[in-house]
């Protein structure tokens, strides 16, 4: 689409005309006498001059740059390259790209969520047979990336810190609801606080009666409804019943405390899913081929800033010329 | 020291010009005055400033608290006419001296008659011919005419054509009078409805000095080649100078100008020929020299 652009560079003859034009029209002077000149016609106005050279040359390079900003073009001009995400291992990352052949080229860091779609968006920028390397713990995308040139991934998964989860539990079978706490594996480790307090997220509410106003959690698993009177009208998941009130989430199921293990398995699951978020989960090693149908984005070319730069300082320029032969004239 | 053309474009002050121009000329030019101031008294006016002290009527000065100058009867009723052609080709620039053109030489020139007539206390009057239409300002004497007169010509520019004989013809009913008529043009149009008007009112028995201006470069048919020519009058494209064609240019405007002075002398009308480039007074003595005397 931008390369069409380059169909607007014929109004270059546009100064090009207006230059040769004024010469003809400014360079007749009058003479009284003329009338006593025989009939010839003037040599100098069939000769191509040109008047004002710099300031031509100033207006076309002017509309130039314009025509190339619009155009955009990509200056290929990167080489190997190992993009290596955020906190990887330096030692690893070197291994790797020595292994690859690559120990040489360039390093680009990046946050590893961002490597590939950044390797997509630049990818018009390496030269044709720059090899690209992307090392580290680069997640698992949602489709399948398609690059237009070969690009390398080679991935270590980075170590999951643990996180606390604090949990206070009001029930009189404490004891069962421990136990399924305590199957919980993964790097979320549960806490059981003996009081609530400003940290506890999860609050197991096993009891008969209302809890007091205080009490504030962002999630209340409950197990009497009467004990809540938002639950009254709360939705429905299957036999899960869940409402928003003042003091938090509420999750209501007639069965709890789960059970059997899949039924406390699918609570887990879910209060992981829904309250702690998706554990990351690291993109395989692999090579991606070349692919045709990959449509590498519009190039957001470094040269545009460059070109811009360029373009203001020709129009000061060419305005500055243009006031001078004004007033010379 | 006599004032150089050069003068003429450095200053727009045409009564300084010219002052300056007759310094120049001294005495020589003045045949005196006609009339003896108060000789037959005909009426009082106010001063006006260019009278000349003595003419000031002291004692009634000393009565009203006020100057007024005592007007004679004039013995001579010989008026000046001053035409001054203001057409396009008037414009042509000196190429020699930057700021001068033919207009303005043509005015400094008319100016001195003006001011010489107005020392010698004749009526004068102007008639400036520009862009198809004729100006007309009546005769009269004295100072204040002079500013008048002087303030017209500054005013002249030159633009458009002459205008044509009908109007012309209808501009010449002051000639009743016998009258000394001061004609300032390039002479590039004869015949024309100018000459045709010169030729009748010196059949009437006018004087008739005409001034025919010039510049160097025309003389020396010295125009720089480098560039394209338009004739300002007529809009006939572009004309093209070069050494090739300054034989053709020199000899088409001698045969023209011999034809304008064949035909003047014909009908007994001098024709002073003269190069603007040239001091103004010098000039000025050669166009008012009498004809016959040398």
């Amino acid at each position: 689409m931008n390369n069409l652009w380059w169909f607007a560079l014929p109004i270059l003859l546009l100064p090009v005309w207006w230059h040769r034009r004024k010469r003809i029209e400014n360079k007749a002077a009058l003479m009284a006498t003329a009338r006593f000149l025989p009939r010839a016609e003037p040599r100098q106005t069939r000769v191509w001059r040109w008047s004002d050279p710099l300031l031509l040359l100033v207006r076309c390079l002017l509309l130039a740059c314009l025509t190339a900003w619009l155009v955009n073009p990509v200056y290929s001009s990167r080489g190997d390259t190992v993009v290596v995400t955020q906190g990887t291992d330096a030692a690893w990352a070197e291994r790797q790209a020595a292994e690859a052949g690559l120990a040489q080229a360039d390093r680009v860091t990046l946050p590893g969520a961002q490597a590939l779609g950044w390797v997509h968006a630049h990818e018009r920028e390496w030269r044709a047979e720059a090899r690209v390397l992307v090392l580290g713990d680069v997640p698992m995308p949602a489709t399948r990336p398609l690059f237009g040139r070969q690009v390398e991934v080679r991935t270590q998964p980075a170590k999951v810190p643990n996180s606390e989860h604090h949990v206070f539990i009001a029930s009189e079978r404490a004891a069962e609801w421990r136990r399924m706490f305590a199957a919980l594996d993964g790097p979320e480790k549960i806490v059981i606080d003996a009081t609530p307090g400003a940290a506890t997220s999860l609050i197991v509410w096993d009891r008969p009666g209302a809890p007091p106003a205080s009490m504030k959690a962002s999630l209340w698993l409950v197990t009497d409804a009467r004990a809540f009177p938002e639950l009254a009208k709360a939705s429905k998941l299957g036999a899960l019943h869940y409402a928003d009130s003042a003091r938090g989430r509420l999750w209501h199921h007639a069965a709890w405390p789960p059970r059997d293990a899949d039924s406390a398995r699918r609570l887990l699951d879910d209060w992981q899913q829904l309250h702690v978020g998706p554990r990351p989960y690291t993109l395989q090693s692999q090579v991606f081929a070349a692919s045709k149908e990959a449509d590498a984005p519009a190039p957001g070319g470094g040269l545009r800033d460059i070109l811009l730069i360029a373009l203001a300082a020709l129009f000061v320029l060419e305005r500055m010329l243009a006031h001078v032969r004004k007033g010379a004239q | 020291m006599s004032a150089s053309a050069s003068l003429i474009a450095h200053t727009t002050k045409l009564d300084l010009v010219i002052r300056h121009v007759l310094a120049g000329l001294g005495h020589g030019i003045h045949a005196g005055r006609e009339r003896g101031a108060g000789v037959e008294f005909s009426e009082y006016r106010a001063y006006a400033p260019g009278d000349e002290w003595r003419r000031v009527d002291w004692k009634l000065a000393a009565r009203a608290d006020r100057y007024f100058v005592r007007e004679a009867e004039r013995d001579s009723h010989v008026a000046v006419w001053l035409i001054l052609d203001a057409s396009a080709s008037m414009a042509e620039p000196s190429r020699s001296i930057a700021g001068l053109d033919k207009l303005a030489y043509a005015r400094t020139q008319l100016g001195c008659v003006a001011a010489i007539a107005q020392r010698q206390g004749d009526a004068f009057g102007l008639v400036v011919l520009s862009d198809g239409k004729v100006a007309f300002t009546p005769a009269a004497r004295g100072p204040r005419q002079l500013q008048r007169v002087l303030a017209q010509l500054s005013k002249a520019e030159a633009r458009g054509a002459l205008p044509d004989a009908a109007a012309l013809k209808a501009s010449l009913h002051f000639a009743i009078s016998p009258s000394a008529v001061y004609a300032a043009s390039d002479l590039l149009d004869w015949p024309s409805p100018l000459s045709q008007a010169l030729t009748r009112l010196r059949q009437m028995r006018h004087d008739v000095r005409v001034l025919g201006l010039q510049t160097q470069a025309e003389i020396d048919a010295s125009f720089p080649d480098t560039q394209a020519y338009r004739d300002p009058e007529a809009d006939e494209g572009v004309f093209r100078f070069g050494a090739d064609l300054r034989d053709g240019y020199r000899q088409n405007r001698e045969a023209h100008f011999a034809t304008v002075t064949a035909q003047a002398r014909q009908n007994d009308m001098p024709v002073t020929l003269a190069a603007i480039e040239r001091a103004p007074g010098d000039v000025l003595r050669r166009w008012l020299r009498r004809p016959g005397g040398r």
